[in-house]
């Protein structure tokens, strides 16, 4: 009984010497994520052919199929996935069920931010970098 | 005497749910106490029929957020079985090796619950940041701490490499040790047991007439587990012990919790190290179901999950029932705080492991002049 007290005791203040398990955030941004963390995912429109499975099986109904600016030859229907980043919950059942395999995925994870309200932005500028080969 | 009503919830920001627990007492001892539920309808059953069987899988898994990966585990068993798909064996593994950390995490924080519930600060903050190494191993092998989201039908979505499984097995190393210690804490240290022992006792006959399940059940000695009884996942390949207990009280309640959460370091060390060739991810996913009904049941943390699953065919479930652990454990319990003092009802409370909210202040009625006073939870907890 008392050896516990005592161990824990022992715990406390070896703690105290120690690093705090607490980060400020965001004051300090050492938050660290696992490789291959779920973050931010837009699709590489170079790939994808516009056939809407992601926007079918989102159980967050934040996938949203508009018109490409400019027609693409692999892409018939001329639609491509948008994003609304503040419905998705990033199961990344889009991903998963992409045929082409064209979704990027990021660790990114600090979306609370009008640039990265939904995934238009990113999804379009694959275009002009004409896409990640 | 006279009868003090003390409503404890519906709302607290240290349990996760809001469920109220209307206490009668007089004086310190608690004479009648009523449960009232129905404070977090969803609708997730008619949500389930409304979508479709891929959606399903997420809606389910979003039923808890501790115990998701169980939840979805528990549904896309019982699809599986509709539909006619077999998951492959290692995929088999990856799901239990996840749901096994969920049980890791879901232990080390009711216990963590407990000890500030009791008054033991220090303990919970060290237990909530070692827990943090299983969250951690969680989001290497899934993607996210909490959210597994691993499962697809027939299989799971990402499959664990060579580096990832070295990784795993360091940090259950670490894990198993503060386990071990936290363990030995609960064994032998004097407020804990003071507090926890002889405190809602169920005896083994009340416990099956009562039909509570899981740690609860095998703190009062019946050795019941789905896991062994009637084997799912990976289980039947898997040599583990089912831990139980006879005391029957708080404290057995919790050691079952922590020897097990042991055990299941070992199974998830098993899995890791065994894990079978051949692939884990599937290449296409089915989406209609045909007509029947299924059910599937699931040891979760808190007990057996059940679920009944009926189809007509077609691409959406025709009705989902749900039966989670914590509607027994909590609901079938009222005659076991009665003769104990005010003091240890949230003790008595917090070792069913409810998945619902506690609260955050009583009010305090006195019945005869209609005159209000409010006690915070933890003054309560320590005796206010």
């Amino acid at each position: 009984m008392g050896r516990t007290r005592l161990s824990i005791l022992r715990e406390a203040i070896a703690n105290l010497t120690r690093r705090p398990s607490t980060i400020k955030y965001p004051v300090a941004r050492e938050v660290t994520v696992a490789p291959g963390s779920r973050g931010r995912q837009y699709a590489d429109l170079m790939k994808c052919i516009g056939c809407s499975l992601c926007a079918i099986d989102c159980p967050a109904n934040a996938i949203v199929m508009e018109k490409l600016p400019e027609p693409l030859k692999h892409n018939p229907r001329g639609v491509f996935p948008v994003v609304d980043y503040g419905k998705c919950i990033f199961c990344y059942q889009c991903v998963f069920v992409c045929p082409v395999k064209a979704y990027i995925t990021t660790e990114a994870f600090e979306l609370a931010d009008y640039s990265t309200f939904t995934s238009r932005e990113s999804s379009l500028s694959t275009i002009a970098s004409g896409g990640s080969k | 005497m006279v009868i003090v009503e003390i409503p404890i919830g519906p709302q607290h920001p240290a349990l996760h749910e809001p469920i109220m627990l209307k206490v009668k007492t007089d004086g310190e001892e608690v004479v009648e106490v009523a449960v009232t539920t129905g404070y977090n309808h969803r609708g997730i059953e008619k949500l389930l029929e409304k979508n479709s069987w891929i959606r399903g899988m997420y809606i389910a898994g979003r039923v808890c957020g501790i115990c998701n990966a169980v939840h979805t585990q528990t549904y896309v068993q019982g699809v599986e079985k509709l539909m006619g798909v077999e998951p492959t064996p290692r995929a088999n593994y990856i799901r239990t090796m996840v749901m096994e950390l969920e049980r890791i995490h879901s232990h080390m924080l009711i216990c963590a619950v407990m000890a500030e519930i009791v008054g033991f600060d220090t303990l919970f903050m060290l237990m909530m940041r070692d827990r943090e190494r299983v969250m951690y191993l969680k989001e290497l092998i899934t993607g996210s701490r909490v959210h597994a989201d691993i499962h697809v039908l027939g299989g799971v979505k990402r499959d664990v490499d060579e580096v990832r499984r070295a990784r795993i097995l360091d940090e259950l190393r670490k894990i198993e040790e503060r386990l071990k210690y936290y363990k030995k804490v609960y064994e032998s240290d004097y407020t804990l047991i003071r507090r926890l022992s002889e405190v809602g006792r169920i005896s083994k006959s009340d416990a099956i007439r009562l039909s509570v399940v899981g740690p609860t059940l095998r703190a009062s000695g019946v050795k019941s587990d789905v896991r062994f009884d009637d084997p799912y996942a990976a289980y039947s390949e898997i040599p583990f012990n089912v831990e139980y207990r006879d005391e029957g009280d708080s404290w057995a309640r919790m050691m079952v919790r922590l020897d097990e959460a042991l055990e299941s370091v070992n199974i998830v060390r098993y899995t890791v190290e065994k894990l079978p060739q051949g692939p884990a991810v599937p290449k296409t996913i089915p989406r209609a179901a045909k007509p029947g009904e299924v059910i599937s049941r699931v040891e979760a943390p808190r007990g057996e999950l059940l679920y009944h699953i009926v189809s007509t065919g077609g691409s959406n479930p025709y009705r989902v029932k749900i039966r989670t652990p914590s509607f027994l454990n909590i609901l079938n319990t009222e005659s076991t705080y009665l003769g104990h003092r005010l003091a240890d009802v949230p003790v008595i409370f917090a070792s069913y492991d409810p998945c619902i909210s506690c609260t955050e202040r009583v009010v305090v009625v006195d019945e005869k002049s209609g005159r209000k006073a409010y006690v915070s939870l933890k003054e309560l907890a320590r005796g206010g």
